[in-house]
């Protein structure tokens, strides 16, 4: 972590506080798992911060106070915190003490000092340029590379400011949120019917899993109950995308290492599913097919038929693929003890998804959240611990098998009936939802009142799991970077929102 | 390995769509079209009303009733396919692309149930154009000035063996200095306004920059948001829009062919 470094900008008071609450403890009696960390304002126009962790119950422990004043960080004892406060400064300008790195976040130097986007905003904000400043590591023979936020090739931008000794990173400076696009803003007063479009909006290629958690959210809090067949659709929809998303994702990585042959087959079987997903849904990446209380695509007989003959050739296809790489020693040696992410650093940032598992964390909200059809349904989580680029290239191979046994299971048991319930929009409600996207947990929470949104919090499993690349990099070379990038695969609009 | 990959390379066909399918082509892109002869003023106002962005608006003048689409607004998010009882239907072609702004926008005539001024285009794939103006080269560096990655999802895809954008002598490149076109997604975030316009200056000319996407044409969803400056023209001068929310592969490849139709000879 960045110890020590404040921005003028800020006014901070010295000190900490200890905390009013004490961090919960699963039933391990670990500290439990931090979910999430929000603002909201309440009816007096009060800062309301929601502190969301995981203890192992089905259902998460959220614990609730209203900042009044200073508020004392948790980031000195849960590390994972540390982005999310810093965004709850930028945001509702809460003062909070006790951070050590409060430097803004999401709005970068040309904005003035004293904008907090979730409070009212200026009518015209002028541009301003306000500086930031990098940790600086000195020593002999330290160099400095900047990368970003341009990058080249097809990605999306971000800066990565890395320390080197001859080819060896020491340390590497995360800068993102160059595509803040003010979503969480952007949400409020919508209908919380028709505002699912947005959720689409923040991470492109796992667009269905946002539309998914916004609406399991919004159903929570008006007590809407989803159709059987529609939450079976939702199901298929979200597992073809974490089966899409992972065979690019190997391909990808081959790419990395010079095997260009792997990207190009499994591109391949990646546009097969697209187009198959064009047929059956009418959208290649599903956009526009989840809405609060069910979904708006019904499959018929001829559309099950085909989707189940596509991802079974499609999966038999990658598996072949995948022994190939992974056979071939210039991709072993390459993926082998790269980019290594170790448990208790993945543990303390609260790391999820297949980088989770990766480094031995068992979490899947699929299985310890069920949500929808998963509810009592059975399936492997893979789990390996070696945390390197390998090991997440294993896991994903695993998961993209699992993934396709469950679409073709749930088509041949695709229950009957209709698949959309219409939404109430009376009174003032609260609900959130987790989903397990292709990058790991989605948390969203919503408050409405009347039909209309008051606040929507989006926690990415991109958001998270960025903190931990800096250690996964650290001590490789610096030509191991886009690999180890790739092998997190992480959204950078998905983070930034 | 190697052997495998071999055997594999031989049992298998090479999947690549020619171009005479690409063009035009709009499956999975969930544009809307409208059907006229159906259009009645009360459709027109269900319609205008749970559009969420500016794409389907009605005016009212002198009698008449016009209804307008702006396809660089519209975001496919079929709301008015669903109320249209049949006036607004899924596009099943799609020439609207890689076209000029005011192209992107559709009027018709609600009581004389006719489209004013439509757009008379016979795409061809263009290659003629593209060797004569680079001979056989053309590079581009794709940005993403705040894209929701979506757009990104796509342009990867040309690359693959289906699309296979190479075969018209089409690269993409790493650096802007490299570059002949800028193909430029998304809504131009605040935080990346700057890099942007550094990402223009920095291409040697002639230069053609292309919008990708609701986001590139208009802001999209994302307009009116503080985070956001607007669409990639309120930036960087533009040449061509692929409206789309994202544009599929086909639509990409038929904008970025159909810019150079017109774009050749027009140096910056």
């Amino acid at each position: 972590m960045t110890n020590g470094i404040t921005n003028e900008d800020r006014d901070l008071q010295p000190g900490s506080a200890a905390p009013d609450f004490s961090v919960p403890r699963a039933r391990s009696g670990a500290p439990a798992r931090l979910v999430s960390l929000f603002g909201s304002l309440n009816l007096n126009g009060e800062v309301v911060v929601r502190y969301v962790f995981d203890v192992g119950d089905p259902e998460y422990h959220i614990i609730e106070g209203t900042a009044n004043g200073p508020l004392p960080s948790i980031t000195p004892f849960v590390p994972a915190a540390a982005w999310y406060e810093r965004e709850l400064c930028d945001q509702y300008g809460v003062n909070l003490t006790g951070h050590p790195d409060l430097r803004p976040l999401l709005l970068h130097d040309n904005w003035p000092s004293g904008i907090h986007p979730m409070l009212a905003l200026p009518e015209n904000i002028p541009w301003a340029s306000r500086g930031y400043r990098f940790l600086e590591v000195q020593g002999q023979g330290v160099c400095e590379v900047p990368v970003g936020p341009v990058h080249a090739g097809i990605i999306e931008p971000g800066h990565f400011r890395f320390s080197v000794v001859g080819d060896t990173v020491l340390n590497l400076e995360l800068r993102h949120f160059y595509t803040h696009k003010g979503t969480e803003k952007l949400f409020e007063g919508k209908l919380a019917d028709s505002a699912a479009m947005i959720a689409e909006s923040i991470s492109g290629d796992n667009c269905f899993a946002h539309a998914v958690a916004y609406c399991e959210a919004v159903e929570k809090a008006c007590g809407v109950r989803v159709p059987a067949r529609a939450a079976a659709i939702r199901l298929i929809g979200l597992e073809l995308e974490r089966l899409v998303a992972h065979i690019g994702d190997v391909g990808f990585l081959g790419n990395d290492v010079g095997f260009v042959v792997a990207h190009t087959l499994a591109s391949s079987i990646k546009e097969c599913l697209l187009q198959a997903s064009a047929r059956a849904f009418g959208t290649r990446f599903l956009r526009g097919v989840a809405c609060p209380g069910g979904v708006r695509v019904n499959l018929g007989p001829g559309e099950i038929e085909e989707l189940t003959r596509v991802v079974s050739e499609s999966i038999s296809k990658f598996t072949e693929l995948a022994r190939i790489t992974l056979e071939t020693p210039s991709v072993q040696s390459r993926f082998d003890s790269s980019g290594v992410l170790k448990k208790a650093v993945a543990r303390d940032l609260a790391v999820v998804g297949p980088v989770a598992r990766a480094s031995g964390i068992d979490l899947d909200v699929r299985r310890d959240h069920p949500y929808g059809h998963y509810r009592g349904l059975h399936f492997d989580v893979p789990l390996t611990h070696y945390g390197d680029v390998l090991a997440r290239a294993r896991i994903r191979i695993a998961e993209a098998v699992e993934s396709a046994r469950l679409i073709v299971e749930t088509l041949i048991t695709l229950p009957a009936g209709g698949v959309a319930e219409p939404v109430p929009a009376l009174g003032h409600s609260q609900g959130y939802a987790a989903v397990e996207s292709p990058r790991g947990e989605l948390f969203y929470w919503v408050e409405i009142e009347d039909g209309r949104l008051k606040r929507c919090h989006v926690k990415s499993p991109s958001f998270q799991n960025w903190p931990a690349i800096p250690f996964a990099v650290a001590d490789n070379i610096i030509a191991d970077f886009p690999l180890i990038n790739k092998s997190f695969n992480l959204s950078y609009s998905g983070s930034d929102r | 390995m190697i052997i495998d990959i071999l055997e594999h390379s031989l049992r298998e066909r090479s999947p690549l769509i020619p171009v005479e399918a690409l063009l035009n082509a709009c499956e999975g892109s969930r544009m809307p079209d409208v059907n006229a002869a159906l259009l009645t003023p009360d459709i027109v106002r269900r319609v205008t009303e749970v559009c969420p962005t500016p794409a389907l608006t009605a005016r009212e003048e002198a009698g008449g009733l016009e209804l307008r689409l702006s396809y660089g607004d519209c975001i496919g998010c079929g709301r008015c396919i669903e109320v249209g009882q049949g006036a607004v239907v899924r596009a099943r072609t799609f020439p609207w692309i890689g076209v000029a702004k005011a192209q992107l926008v559709r009027r018709w005539d609600v009581n004389r149930k006719v489209e004013i001024a439509s757009l008379t285009s016979s795409p061809e794939d263009g290659r003629k154009e593209i060797y004569a103006m680079l001979g056989r080269a053309l590079n581009i560096r794709q940005l993403d000035p705040g894209s929701c990655n979506g757009c990104e999802a796509e342009i990867t895809a040309l690359t693959n063996p289906y699309y296979d954008l190479e075969r018209f002598g089409i690269h993409f490149v790493a650096s802007p200095k490299h570059a002949d076109m800028l193909l430029a997604t998304g809504p131009v975030t605040r935080n990346m306004a700057e890099a942007v316009k550094a990402t223009y200056d920095a291409m040697p000319a002639p230069k053609l920059v292309v919008a990708v996407g609701a986001c590139g044409c208009s802001g999209g969803i994302f307009a009116g948001s503080y985070a956001i400056v607007g669409g990639v023209d309120t930036m960087i001068p533009v040449d061509g829009y692929i409206p789309g929310c994202p544009p599929t592969p086909s639509m990409l490849v038929t904008g970025i062919l159909e810019v150079l139709k017109r774009c050749v000879g027009k140096r910056r």
